[in-house]
């Protein structure tokens, strides 16, 4: 299989803010990964631009970033020597309009050349949004969407109806449908969770079409243990995780939830216990300290133990 | 295991190249590894057509800037390979030094690529930078035969010349020099290669630990890209795992070169069918798929030892 994946790409590690994602963990379930990096900075910018993550970030960072031109012309490379067949295209944070309009461009163009393709979509529009970008994702990326991933602020931000209840979620993802996408996963939400305060609610929904040509709808509901910090690239190792169990479990987004979600657990478990190791007792852990334990994980990610179960709802 | 790794070289799009060759074979075995892409292509230019952009060393140095200011530069060791510019690769030496001031035990892996077969595949004037300014810097240095030649001025005929050369080597910079293929004979016929290693440590008290390794390798016919970049990071993972044994290391990283390049051959036949010569995209290395390999080598090469003393 083959992924052809946009990524913000740091010195520090593969991904940057909710970006990207080191090749390596897909490569460990054994995608072949073809990356564009849209760009390359040392450690992931601080929060002066007044984006989301109000969290403390690294303080200073550095880079350049691919222009839309730039990115067209590494397409181009691939097209000419005839190798753009690609089963997955991946993308994530991107800031600026014209680049994700390429993005488009491109991934119209790759399901030209393979009408099986499965385009995984995190639409990041953070918790503030950028306003400008959108209008790109909501007429023209998310229509060519099969999988996307938003938050609950990006969800209602796309479908210009908020969410109070689950069943305004449910409603919500049915209208994401209606825009392109048959598996949707709202990855976090402020809906109150049936095991208290401690939890989060994320949601899920796949459409499937009968071989009678009746459509049919699989919902779940994941009730996730909340943690004291906040980490940056985890929306990223979701939408490729999502990616990779959705793979392997087409049909069946329970369990890709399961496996997805369980990785996360893993994943983040570790890292916060080895941030407070370093940090010491009583202290906030640094951002270089957050960063995700991700190569020591290599087990988790290969053969996840099921931690996190989806609930099947309606 | 908490070792971090900065690998300074390109990035393709497609393909197994620079760090798309180092940066997952490590990750696998453990390092964490941090990159910086010298050039982001769409393949390696072995291919009909490629396209990209190149790092220059201005934004080089920024990006290393974004690492030191958050203190953040504290790394054990550092890779390099393809280079094509003296203002970068000066860059990367400035780089290399102060990283060494950070941490004196950093380890510098270097690739001097400069050519093969007798021909130089970069420009001349890179010799001088790398033999006065790069190698004395390196700790482990992974030359083939020709660039063994270029930096020391000294032809290889006879497998002394080649001791001798790597002793030369030695007096310049790296403890650990590996001639990762020669023109000289195997003693197993003209199916294989020659390698050589020769490893020379000089303890604070003067003692001075040498051992000199020679591996047949078997040839493969077909002409694989990224191979080279492939093997200096292995080593760099089995030189960590045995510091003080180069015929272990050795035969670690030159078994799973082995697997690699007979799944990708094997692979690549199948993909051009009977009788037909294998494209570059259908030689690009099976590195995802040997991970099992990579992981957990089965010894398939041999290391013999030449000599072995401790004064």
């Amino acid at each position: 299989q083959c992924i052809f994946q946009n990524t913000s790409s740091t010195v520090q590690k593969l991904f940057l803010r909710q970006t990207g994602e080191a090749e390596g963990q897909r490569g460990f379930l054994g995608f072949e990964v073809d990356s564009i990096n849209s760009v390359q900075f040392s450690p992931i910018q601080g929060d002066g631009t007044g984006d989301f993550d109000p969290a403390p970030s690294y303080s200073h960072w550095r880079g350049q970033v691919l222009t839309a031109d730039e990115l067209h012309v590494l397409y181009e490379g691939i097209k000419l020597n005839n190798v753009h067949k690609y089963d997955y295209v991946l993308t994530g944070y991107t800031r600026d309009t014209s680049f994700l309009e390429m993005v488009v461009d491109i991934v119209q163009e790759l399901k030209r050349a393979n009408p099986n393709l499965v385009y995984v979509c995190d639409p990041v529009l953070g918790d503030h949004g950028s306003m400008n970008l959108y209008p790109v994702y909501k007429n023209k990326v998310v229509p060519v969407a099969d999988i996307i991933t938003p938050n609950q602020f990006e969800a209602e931000l796309l479908t210009g109806k908020t969410i109070t209840t689950e069943k305004d979620a449910v409603e919500v993802m049915d209208l994401l449908h209606a825009m392109g996408p048959d598996t949707v996963v709202i990855t976090s939400s402020d809906l109150p969770s049936r095991l208290g305060d401690r939890f989060l609610v994320s949601l899920g929904s796949q459409r499937h079409v009968r071989p009678d040509g009746s459509r049919k709808t699989q919902r779940v509901r994941i009730d996730v243990p909340k943690v004291d910090a906040v980490f940056v690239g985890t929306g990223d190792l979701f939408a490729a995780m999502l990616l990779a169990w959705t793979h392997h479990y087409p049909k069946d987004l329970k369990m890709a939830c399961d496996k997805t979600f369980s990785v996360m657990h893993h994943v983040i478990k570790r890292t916060i216990a080895y941030a407070h190791e370093l940090a010491g007792p009583g202290r906030r852990p640094s951002p270089p300290q957050l960063e995700l334990r991700m190569v020591q994980s290599k087990a988790d990610i290969e053969n996840p133990d099921v931690v996190m179960e989806a609930t099947i709802i309606s | 295991m908490e070792c971090r790794v900065l690998s300074i070289q390109s990035h393709v799009v497609r393909g197994y190249v620079g760090n798309k060759s180092a940066t997952f074979p490590l990750q696998v075995l453990g390092f964490e590894v941090d990159s910086i892409n010298s050039v982001q292509f769409s393949n390696h230019t072995g291919y009909t057509h490629w396209k990209g952009q190149v790092l220059t060393a201005d934004e080089l140095n920024v990006l290393y800037e974004g690492i030191k200011l958050n203190k953040v530069n504290r790394y054990d060791y550092i890779l390099t390979g393809y280079s094509r510019d003296t203002s970068f690769l000066m860059t990367v030496v400035d780089i290399i030094q102060e990283l060494k001031k950070a941490n004196p035990s950093l380890v510098y892996v270097c690739d001097p690529v400069m050519g093969d077969q007798g021909a130089m595949y970069v420009p001349e004037y890179l010799l001088p930078v790398y033999r006065d300014n790069v190698v004395p810097l390196a700790d482990i240095l992974t030359p083939n035969q020709f660039e063994a030649e270029l930096l020391t001025g000294r032809k290889i005929t006879t497998e002394e010349d080649a001791v001798e050369v790597m002793d030369l080597l030695h007096k310049m910079g790296p403890e650990t020099v590996v001639l990762t293929s020669t023109d000289l004979p195997s003693r197993r016929g003209d199916q294989f290669l020659v390698a050589l290693g020769s490893q020379k440590i000089v303890k604070p008290d003067g003692t001075v630990t040498s051992q000199i390794i020679c591996m047949d390798i078997p040839k493969v016919d077909a002409v694989f890209v990224g191979t080279g970049d492939l093997f200096a990071a292995l080593l760099l993972a089995w030189t960590h795992h045995y510091p003080k044994d180069l015929k272990a290391a050795c035969e670690k990283t030159v078994s799973v070169m082995h697997h690699v390049i007979k799944r990708t051959i094997t692979y690549a036949n199948e993909m051009a069918g009977p009788g037909k010569r294998p494209s570059p995209a259908q030689l690009e290395l099976r590195m995802v798929q040997s991970k099992a390999d990579i992981e957990n080598p089965a010894i398939v090469v041999e290391a013999k030892v030449l000599q072995k003393y401790s004064h």
